[in-house]
């Protein structure tokens, strides 16, 4: 409990430390928030009235405490683009993101379990090696290559599904599923690969310890030593890797979202940043950073769970 | 022969060498001489499919993809350089100070380091991208920033672990200041596992030069890149599907050879 409970202060600092960055980069930048709104050959009086108004003749640091205490209540601003408030536009594309960045997670974690035990099983015959190669050549696959390619093969020769025929989760949540299934895949393949490489390496390593060989001796099958025991050691390092991938696959999830034509947040990041409209680009930002730092949290919490030993050290 | 024998037994390192040899050897041959100019349109040839005038195919302006794909393999690998070469310097630099000197300045630096390094490196690139404006050189430079904190992290740990080994202590003890210590004595020891995470830095720097100039915020036209002509390919997916085959097997291929070469580098 008290690890817990340092652990999610330590979770607050840092996110504490992270706003004032984002805050601070957004701050420093070349240009005037009022200048570029009201365009270059706008009066110094009009430009110093929106300054004001805007707040920005504040001292820095009480602009970005007040700023803090707004994300706080969840007001991130308004769009200057959209002119809309940035928390209700990030909240309205913030299920494509997410459902994507789980999908793709179920994807690889399920896949990858399966298949790097059936090549310890085989460790070192044929399957395995040339298993190993394709495994090695998928991973050099960028994510959103895979997708024109998942696009090409079964939008255009198979004709399954129609190229950029998005759904809203809203309308039929059904067919947004469908629909965000192969851009799940194609963020999940890479990784996965790369999760069965650490996998078959993490299990190869137990395998040589002495409790399986107990178990082994006790009559089990290998199929059953290996998931009934040495997976669950082997699963330790691998959850490093998964909470890391989750921060991969939400920016995955940005660049695959242009390859499939979903208006999810990297549309909505993207154009912010072409507009140079700060508020939703430093709320996306913040929102990813909450994110990530929730996930580390979590796979801080779930590995003394899965490793009881580190209880003991406090 | 000795090594040619090594090479025979390690198919990883041979197969790895065989293609980034090849591939830098196609990226400088394109620097003097590429088949067709890569502005030349020609409307006769549009979306032509491969063959034996064009190897690779034209694109939708009847452009020769094969020398637009090694002038954008060109522009790929310049922009991965330097972005390694950035993150290497200043990843170096902060790594050593922190896990030579530890203490305060470490925990602090460290403590950013573990949130930027959690943070997806092209997410970071795109947020640094956004406050500088697009183009080539942003590229470079958000990368770099973006890919410091990777370095970093393995430098000061692996200094960390040199740190305390007796060889250290006796160079201190022969009066060689911590500047000389840790440059002289400590780093020439890390440069193995540097080497391998140089290798796959550049990869992950080709891949992310791919997505930022894929989503139109990296290379500018009418600069040809890899993952621009990607995007642009998309719309000729139907009609041209080589248009995007070519310049994704590019990107695949030029990343799975410096792959295989780092596998093959770390199993002796």
């Amino acid at each position: 409990m008290k690890y817990f409970f340092r652990k999610l202060i330590s979770m607050l600092l840092t996110l504490l430390a992270v706003s004032f960055i984002v805050f601070a980069a957004f701050a420093v930048i070349p240009g005037d928030a009022a200048v570029s709104r009201l365009g270059s050959n706008a009066t110094e009086e009009s430009v110093a009235a929106l300054r004001a108004e805007m707040g920005l003749d504040r001292p820095f640091l009480e602009r970005y405490l007040s700023w803090l205490g707004d994300c706080v209540k969840g007001d991130f601003g308004t769009s200057i683009s959209y002119g809309m408030p940035v928390g209700q536009l990030i909240l309205d594309k913030l299920p494509i993101t997410l459902t994507m960045t789980v999908l793709s997670l179920i994807l690889t974690v399920g896949l990858s379990v399966p298949i790097a035990l059936l090549m310890c099983k085989y460790a070192r015959s044929r399957f395995d090696r040339s298993m190993y190669g394709l495994n090695q050549f998928v991973m050099s696959i960028p994510a959103f290559f895979l997708g024109i390619l998942l696009t090409w093969f079964f939008g255009m020769v198979l004709k399954w599904f129609r190229p950029g025929g998005y759904v809203s989760y809203k309308k039929d949540f059904g067919a947004f599923l469908g629909y965000l299934l192969l851009p799940a895949i194609a963020i999940a393949i890479p990784k996965c690969a790369m999760s069965v490489k650490l996998l078959r390496s993490a299990v190869l390593t137990e395998a040589d310890k002495e409790y399986v060989r107990t178990a082994y001796s006790r009559g089990m099958s290998t199929m059953e030593v290996l998931y009934r025991h040495v997976l669950k050691n082997a699963l330790i390092p691998l959850i490093t890797f998964w909470g890391m991938t989750v921060a991969d696959m939400i920016a995955g999830s940005i660049v695959v979202e242009q390859v499939f034509n979903i208006p999810g947040l990297g549309r909505i990041l993207l154009t912010s940043i072409s507009r140079r409209d700060y508020p939703v680009v430093e709320g996306i930002i913040l929102l990813i950073a909450v994110v990530v730092l929730l996930v580390n949290f979590l796979v801080d919490i779930l590995y003394r769970k899965v490793d009881p030993r580190l209880e003991d050290q406090g | 022969m000795k090594a040619l024998k090594k090479l025979s037994r390690n198919p990883y390192l041979f197969v790895g060498l065989i293609l980034t040899v090849f591939m830098c050897l196609v990226t400088l041959v394109g620097l003097v001489y590429t088949p067709y100019d890569t502005t030349a349109m020609d409307l006769s040839d549009k979306l032509a499919g491969p063959s034996l005038r064009h190897l690779m195919g034209c694109d939708n302006y009847g452009r020769d993809i094969l020398s637009r794909v090694m002038e954008g393999m060109r522009n790929t690998f310049v922009i991965a350089l330097l972005t390694v070469l950035i993150g290497t310097v200043f990843g170096v630099l902060v790594g050593a100070l922190c896990g030579y000197f530890g203490g305060l300045l470490d925990d602090i630096l460290m403590r950013i380091n573990d949130v930027l390094f959690s943070f997806p490196s092209i997410l970071l690139a795109l947020v640094i991208i956004s406050l500088l404006g697009t183009g080539s050189f942003n590229v470079v430079l958000a990368l770099g920033i973006a890919f410091i904190p990777s370095f970093a992290r393995i430098v000061r740990s692996e200094v960390k672990k040199q740190a305390a080994l007796d060889y250290v202590q006796s160079a201190r003890l022969m009066g060689a200041g911590h500047a000389r210590t840790i440059f002289v004595h400590i780093l020439p020891n890390i440069v193995p596992v540097l080497l391998s995470s140089v290798m796959i830095g550049f990869n992950n720097a080709v891949l992310a030069e791919a997505g930022l100039s894929y989503l139109g915020i990296g290379v500018q036209p009418p600069d040809a890149s890899l993952g621009r002509m990607l995007s642009e390919a998309q719309s000729y997916l139907f009609t041209a599907p080589w248009y995007a085959l070519f310049p994704g097997l590019t990107i695949v291929l030029t990343v799975l050879g410096f792959a295989l070469l780092a596998e093959g580098m770390s199993e002796k």
